[in-house]
């Protein structure tokens, strides 16, 4: 099985989506005779070697980080340049992944209706789209808290390998949870004022010298 | 009101998108309102490349410095901002999308609790209304309408508003401007 992964990150090779691919395609590639080639659509200069890689694939993984709720402005101009291929006999067959930064997969599920639709749109298969929340900063966590969701992803990867399908198991886990039950929104509700949860973006702030700054408002009148 | 067009439409041989703005736009100004209308694709618009430094390097700020500081700046002083766009492949443009992404400077990085949902805190008090202008294109549907409807009524959350409507270019100007008005 040969499978074409474009990775939509505008951070590229240092995206979150990154990581996750190369945990899926480590497990992708235990399978005997799987080959792959991946690409990374921030690099917006290289959108006719993109469509070409789309017209001559078999399996295609269209990888990316949410943005305002939908997919960033890359991928869809990747979409856009793929307009001339729509309902063309022998396209790929389609899979998604989505990543997100906040914990629940509800942010995720408006666009997930739209790439089912655009997969039909193309006259792709659809394989699913795989969704999972939380990843902001995956890069910077230590080990110990990240085994678990790269082991599901290289499982994911290994299964995709053996069947072309997305197992739905796994895929149902990763988005979990959808939303937050109500007890634990409240329980958030006064843990997001706290110190240790501002932590991750004072720090950063204080590095760039940046922290007094914080609020301001440079478009006020 | 102070209202901002973002003007979307990719193509400027679409003239018909753009006169039917231009329209929209003298309406609402000869019912008192003063109206912007930003061409997207003339502006010198740069991707967002996610780094984040309009949180943690220059605070509300991009830090490329292109014309998304205009549009950032014409937005939060608006009181109604008019999303308008042909549907290309089932979604708003790409040139839309990409001065959408650069809206992020606009809220703040903490988190907070809405509806039960994790999202970005706002960095100003007040945010425009938001509305959708889509010309449905060749292949466009109704399924695709609702599609971009509900992820804009999704974003309205993390843009601290509400989404008014969607409305279509095969709609008459006057009906698209009345709505305008009622709000």
């Amino acid at each position: 099985m040969k499978l074409t992964v474009f990775n939509g990150s505008p951070r590229g090779k240092g995206s979150s989506t990154r990581v996750l691919l190369e945990h899926f395609l480590h497990g992708f590639m235990t399978a005997g005779g799987n080959t792959y080639e991946l690409v990374y659509l921030n690099r917006v200069r290289e959108g006719d070697k993109f469509v070409n890689l789309f017209q001559e694939a078999e399996h295609v993984l269209l990888a990316f980080p949410l943005y305002t709720d939908c997919m960033p402005a890359i991928v869809k101009a990747f979409i856009e340049s793929l307009e001339s291929l729509c309902g063309r006999e022998g396209n790929p067959d389609i899979g998604f992944m989505v990543q997100g930064g906040f914990p629940e997969a509800i942010h995720s599920r408006y666009v997930e209706k739209y790439l089912e639709k655009l997969a039909s749109r193309l006259g792709c298969r659809y394989v699913g789209t795989i969704i999972k929340g939380g990843c902001e900063g995956i890069r910077a966590r230590p080990a110990k808290r990240t085994r678990k969701l790269f082991e599901s992803f290289y499982q994911l990867g290994q299964i995709y390998g053996e069947t072309g399908l997305f197992d739905g198991e796994l895929v149902h886990t990763l988005a979990q949870p959808e939303r937050l039950p109500g007890l634990l929104a409240m329980l958030f509700k006064l843990l997001v004022k706290t110190r240790f949860f501002m932590s991750y973006w004072d720090n950063m702030l204080k590095e760039n010298d940046a922290y007094e700054k914080r609020f301001d408002k440079p478009y006020a009148r | 009101m102070k209202i901002t067009i973002l003007n979307g439409n990719p193509n400027a041989n679409n003239v018909k998108f753009d006169n039917y703005l231009k329209e929209l736009s003298d309406l609402l100004e000869s019912s008192n309102h003063t109206v912007t209308i930003l061409k997207l694709r003339e502006m010198d618009l740069k991707y967002c490349m996610g780094c984040f430094g309009c949180w943690v390097k220059t605070p509300g700020e991009c830090v490329v410095a292109d014309d998304s500081r205009d549009i950032c700046r014409e937005y939060i002083n608006s009181d109604f901002v008019l999303f308008a766009s042909p549907i290309i492949m089932g979604f708003t443009s790409a040139l839309l999308k990409k001065a959408h992404d650069k809206l992020i400077p606009l809220i703040h990085p903490y988190l907070e609790i809405v509806r039960n949902e994790f999202h970005h805190l706002a960095r100003y008090e007040k945010y425009p209304m938001i509305g959708l202008l889509l010309e449905k294109s060749k292949g466009a549907d109704e399924e695709d309408i609702k599609i971009i409807s509900n992820i804009y009524m999704r974003d309205a959350i993390n843009l601290k508003t509400s989404f008014c409507f969607t409305r279509l270019t095969t709609d008459p100007v006057e009906g698209v401007a009345n709505e305008i008005n009622r709000l």
